[in-house]
């Protein structure tokens, strides 16, 4: 059987997205306090979200603390509802000038600032598991496009294929420091209602994986009004948003681009 | 296999980790590669590595991804740093998986599967 494998990696059972991630969380659980008690705020957060989406896989499935934490092993440190979910679908998003969105009938979103950085090295030489990721310069670059910072924003939606990218990233563009994620996201922080609201579609964890449209897509639709019974704002206990952050990262933490949206 | 990682595999099967060394700024890489990484100079030279290094991180699989590994759930993948430089993934074995952690050192083990195969795989240093 191995001689069919063809990689040097394959041949040790190392397979996947899940299990290389699960090699990053790991070192950096090594590195700074993080861990499934940090992840699990992620998870059931923005299944929260997913809970107030008709269009999300898991509307109508709740989760809590103690699901999270029963959850079957997939890769250990990651359990089950670490991991995004498997789907088709579809995602799209129209760019244009924004002169020539002011004519149009929806209600446009301007892009503030874009920033990309990636480290790129293969696995197993990457030094930068637990961080800083390409998310730090992708972040700085982006801001500093945009001539704002960090306290502008209003909410953010997290490229998150795995529950720790989402803390790698935040924890990266500067909303807490290394290790302090446990705290930050402790008491409802990016839940409906909360100070800081994350994937408020549900996410790829919750709502579906569309590679970095979920997480764009989602930016954009909040700032156009058009997220129903989610909608930030008044109806979710939030602060109505005028600009939104938003991630995508690719590879094994090889690739990162940032976008700051505003409204128009 | 292919010709750049054969010499690596042969190796194996004589139980010696082979690496390549930059004859120009002496850095020792894996995977094989005709150009240096980081220099890209192309002229290089086959060394032994002494088989000891640290668990830079590791896993632990509770699923199979791969029929052929169900029967060993569950098993540590680690990526292994090794005291010449390159990284590489392997096993860890010959302790639980709950007694493996990040930086504890390993030496290398072999595990001859196949006439043809070798795996160095890695276990705690006594």
């Amino acid at each position: 059987m191995l001689m069919e494998l063809g990689g040097d990696e394959e041949v040790f059972g190392h397979f996947g997205a899940a299990a290389s991630y699960a090699l990053a969380a790991r070192r950096a659980m090594h590195t700074f306090r993080t861990g499934p008690e940090t992840w699990r705020h992620i998870a059931v957060g923005q299944r929260k979200w997913a809970n107030l989406n008709p269009r999300a896989m898991m509307h109508d499935r709740t989760l809590n603390d103690e699901e999270y934490m029963a959850a079957r092993w997939l890769v250990e440190p990651f359990r089950l509802f670490d991991a995004c979910l498997v789907n088709d679908g579809g995602r799209a998003y129209v760019v244009t000038t924004a002169e020539r969105a002011r004519d149009l009938r929806q209600t446009p979103v301007l892009i503030m600032g874009l920033g990309q950085h990636n480290p790129s090295n293969a696995p197993q030489d990457a030094t930068y598991l637990a961080g800083p990721t390409g998310a730090k310069v992708a972040g700085e670059k982006a801001f500093q496009m945009a001539g704002v910072t960090l306290e502008a924003v209003d909410a953010c939606e997290i490229y998150d294929c795995f529950t720790y990218t989402v803390e790698i990233t935040l924890q990266d563009y500067g909303f807490f420091g290394p290790g302090e994620g446990e705290d930050w996201f402790n008491g409802h922080t990016i839940e409906p209602g909360g100070r800081m609201p994350v994937n408020t579609s549900g996410g790829q964890l919750s709502e579906a994986y569309y590679m970095g449209l979920t997480p764009l897509t989602e930016g954009v639709m909040q700032l156009m009004g058009r997220c129903g019974d989610r909608q930030l704002g008044d109806k979710t206990g939030t602060k109505t948003p005028e600009i939104i952050l938003c991630s995508d990262n690719g590879g094994i933490l090889q690739s990162h681009a940032c976008a700051v949206l505003r409204r128009m | 296999m292919n010709p750049d990682n054969r010499p690596f595999w042969d190796g194996c099967r004589a139980h010696e980790l082979r690496f390549q060394k930059c004859f120009h700024c002496g850095l020792v890489r894996w995977p094989p590669a005709t150009h240096c990484p980081a220099c890209h100079e192309t002229a290089s030279e086959w060394i032994v590595s002494e088989g000891k290094g640290r668990i830079y991180t590791y896993v632990v699989y509770h699923v199979a991804y791969h029929p052929g590994f169900k029967d060993d759930l569950p098993y540590v993948v680690a990526i292994v740093e090794l005291e010449e430089g390159p990284r590489l993934f392997t096993n860890i074995i010959g302790c639980g998986t709950e007694d493996v952690s990040c930086d504890m050192p390993v030496e290398v083990v072999w595990e001859d599967i196949h006439e043809a195969f070798t795996l160095p795989k890695f276990r705690p240093v006594p």
